[in-house]
């Protein structure tokens, strides 16, 4: 609970900390408690804690439904704060070297680690072939696990979802792979959201350490060219697993 | 409008907003929003300006959801505390300042005025309120029970509620200062 780190705190700060979250202190010391808690995580944590207290008061408001304009107006806002990118022309596994894609997937590392740590545990309970590679593949905007790649036997590997996906009903997500020295990625297959995928080994060379796996969103029947040409939804590289 | 229910994640809404998702600001304004703009239309009392003020609070919930850290407290109750920060930051910054003599405030025996209130019926339908809280608002007097409401739901200052009270507003300082103190007990 988020009172734990407010344990020290004088009685007085707790009030002050009650009296700024109920709004009754004056702008000067509103803004007075405004300066402190940014160095003082003791007052901070009291803050929060009052918030949480009194949140459910908040329910005694009148909901008002905001004008239609008003989510434009948002929206307008947050483009003029941060321009993105447009998305690149070349398709992904062109822009194979960019560092920006790597830069993200190693940003993504932690989650990964703690996935692998997941699995592993789930390995040690039933106990399973062997997996030499995994992979977890990683939404490439905010790094969040969507899928993991097993590659347990020589015969076959498994795509494994972490949760549930949406996909548009005219879309569907295939599967890619593409290792180092390949000319392009080599479809897998489409993807059905929230199920194991299984593909036998014999599809393609033995996985390498690296190796790239994708999931892009193409046209309900697949890819028309036999490439990605979508928007990448996951991805993630092999990494052997001892 | 949807429930604030536990259907909604909260937490991963603002992971989603830090990670550059549009679409998670707008599901979330989508479950919000007009809770958010009750909230601080009550509290401003004007209509455009609560407009402003939830894009203003919507902005800043996209700009520093990587700050919230879920440890430290509910991602709702954050949520709401960006919103309420900004409208009574916009209506104590446009008043005028009641000097109250702290002395008097702390002397005056809030106890004592607490008789002549013993009657005074609830302003608030507060008993609906989810959780811990509708518990401990029971034990306290209901004169201070309102004192509470009309700063959090109302936003009023020391000085609005005494009027609105037709009560001293050191015995408001005392009853607001003695009720936080009960309900910290209360709900720790």
């Amino acid at each position: 609970m988020s009172t734990r780190n407010s344990a020290g705190l004088s009685a007085d700060d707790h009030e002050l900390a009650g009296e700024y979250v109920l709004g009754t202190l004056d702008a000067a010391r509103r803004r007075a408690v405004q300066a402190r808690l940014a160095d003082e995580p003791a007052l901070q944590a009291a803050v929060l804690a009052w918030e949480d207290r009194l949140l459910p008061l908040s329910d005694l408001a009148e909901p008002a439904t905001p004008s239609a304009h008003l989510w434009r107006r948002i929206e307008r806002s947050l483009n003029a704060l941060a321009p993105r990118p447009a998305p690149a022309a070349a398709p992904w596994w062109r822009n194979w070297h960019s560092l920006s894609l790597w830069r993200g997937l190693a940003a993504g590392g932690f989650a990964t680690a703690a996935v692998l740590a997941g699995m592993l545990v789930m390995r040690e309970m039933a106990p399973p072939p062997t997996t030499r590679f995994m992979v977890v593949l990683v939404a490439p905007d905010d790094k969040a696990p969507g899928w993991v790649v097993q590659a347990g036997s020589a015969s076959r590997i498994e795509l494994i979802p972490l949760g549930s996906v949406e996909v548009p009903a005219d879309k569907a997500l295939q599967f890619w792979t593409k290792a180092d020295g390949w000319s392009g990625p080599v479809s897998l297959g489409l993807v059905t959201p929230g199920q194991r995928l299984e593909v036998p080994a014999g599809k393609l060379p033995a996985l390498q350490p690296n190796q790239l796996f994708e999931l892009t969103l193409e046209p309900r029947t697949g890819s028309p060219t036999g490439k990605p040409t979508g928007p990448i939804r996951y991805i993630g590289r092999a990494v052997k697993v001892m | 409008m949807p429930s604030p229910s536990a259907d909604f994640d909260y937490e991963a809404t603002l992971a989603a907003c830090a990670g550059g998702r549009h679409s998670a600001l707008h599901a979330l304004y989508e479950q919000e929003g007009p809770r958010l703009l009750g909230v601080v239309q009550r509290i401003v009392r004007d209509r455009a300006l609560a407009e402003d003020i939830v894009h203003d609070a919507c902005v800043n919930i996209w700009t520093r959801a990587s700050t919230f850290d879920p440890a430290r407290g509910s991602a709702r109750g954050w949520i709401y505390s960006v919103a309420r920060n900004l409208a009574l930051n916009a209506v104590r910054d446009g008043q005028r300042e009641v000097v109250v003599d702290e002395d008097t405030a702390t002397t005056l025996d809030a106890r004592a005025s607490l008789e002549a209130w013993h009657d005074m019926a609830d302003a608030f339908a507060w008993q609906a309120s989810a959780g811990r809280i509708a518990h401990c608002l029971e034990q306290l007097e209901p004169v201070r029970r309102n004192c509470v409401l009309h700063a959090y739901v109302d936003g009023f200052s020391h000085g609005e509620i005494a009027r609105r009270l037709d009560a001293p507003l050191g015995t408001v300082k005392a009853w607001i200062k003695r009720s936080l103190a009960a309900l910290r007990e209360c709900m720790t």
